[in-house]
């Protein structure tokens, strides 16, 4: 396969994902495009490796690898930070270790979590995931600057 | 660590690419171990070495005022 028909493929990939949410959103149906998130992917790293030309060797692995190092020094103080932010608002609630407060009277306090909350943290979750793509791809961006893949010499056309 | 691989490639009237595709490594990889920008592992440096059929010291010369990467 050439690397320019596994674009072609990635893009058909990434539309028929997003019909597939689409899709899912409207049947109210999660399973749909978790499944169809998990086959994309699975396609897409078969595909890459059928890919002809040769684009891999010990310097770009070690590019892939240090930019992956430094993503995960950084993303881990974001996520460890949000998660205790997520954590003392989960205890200041009647689900938490603390009693509920007291409501007015005659009212009770809820005993379960909103759909709304829910869904917020879901948000929260594809935002720290965009962060970390935004991230790697950016320290990938640096290193392979660094270690010269966009140089240019003489042999060059 | 400066290295003479331009030199051999002359030597045996080899393009960046041809030495790349009997390593086994991107022209790009040559290409930055020409320019200093990357340090080969040990492997490689032994197989470009081998390729040119000389000791591994005539390739590559260490230095102790090599930048720390």
């Amino acid at each position: 396969m050439k690397r320019n028909t596994f674009y072609l493929l990635t893009g058909i990939v990434v539309l028929a994902e997003v019909g597939t949410f689409w899709f899912s959103v409207e049947l109210e149906r999660p399973i749909l495009i978790q499944i169809a998130f998990i086959l994309g992917v699975l396609l897409l790293y078969l595909a890459r490796q059928r890919v002809d030309e040769r684009r891999e060797d010990e310097r770009t692995a070690m590019i892939t690898q240090k930019a992956a190092l430094r993503t995960l020094e950084i993303f881990w103080v974001i996520f460890f930070a949000l998660s205790l932010g997520s954590a003392v608002v989960a205890f200041s609630r009647p689900l938490g270790l603390r009693p509920p407060l007291p409501g007015p009277p005659g009212t009770t306090p809820p005993d379960m979590l909103e759909l709304p909350f829910i869904g917020g943290f879901a948000l929260i979750q594809m935002a720290l995931l965009s962060l970390m793509i935004i991230l790697y791809v950016g320290f990938r961006v640096y290193y392979a600057r660094k270690y010269g893949d966009w140089d240019t010499d003489e042999e060059q056309d | 660590m400066k290295n003479r691989i331009k030199v051999y490639r002359a030597m045996h009237d080899l393009t960046q690419e041809g030495l790349a595709n009997e390593l086994g490594v991107t022209r790009q990889t040559i290409l930055a171990i020409e320019k200093g920008k990357y340090d080969p592992s040990l492997v490689l440096a032994f197989k470009i070495a081998r390729f040119f059929g000389v000791a591994i010291e005539e390739i590559f010369l260490y230095s102790d005022t090599t930048e720390r990467r």
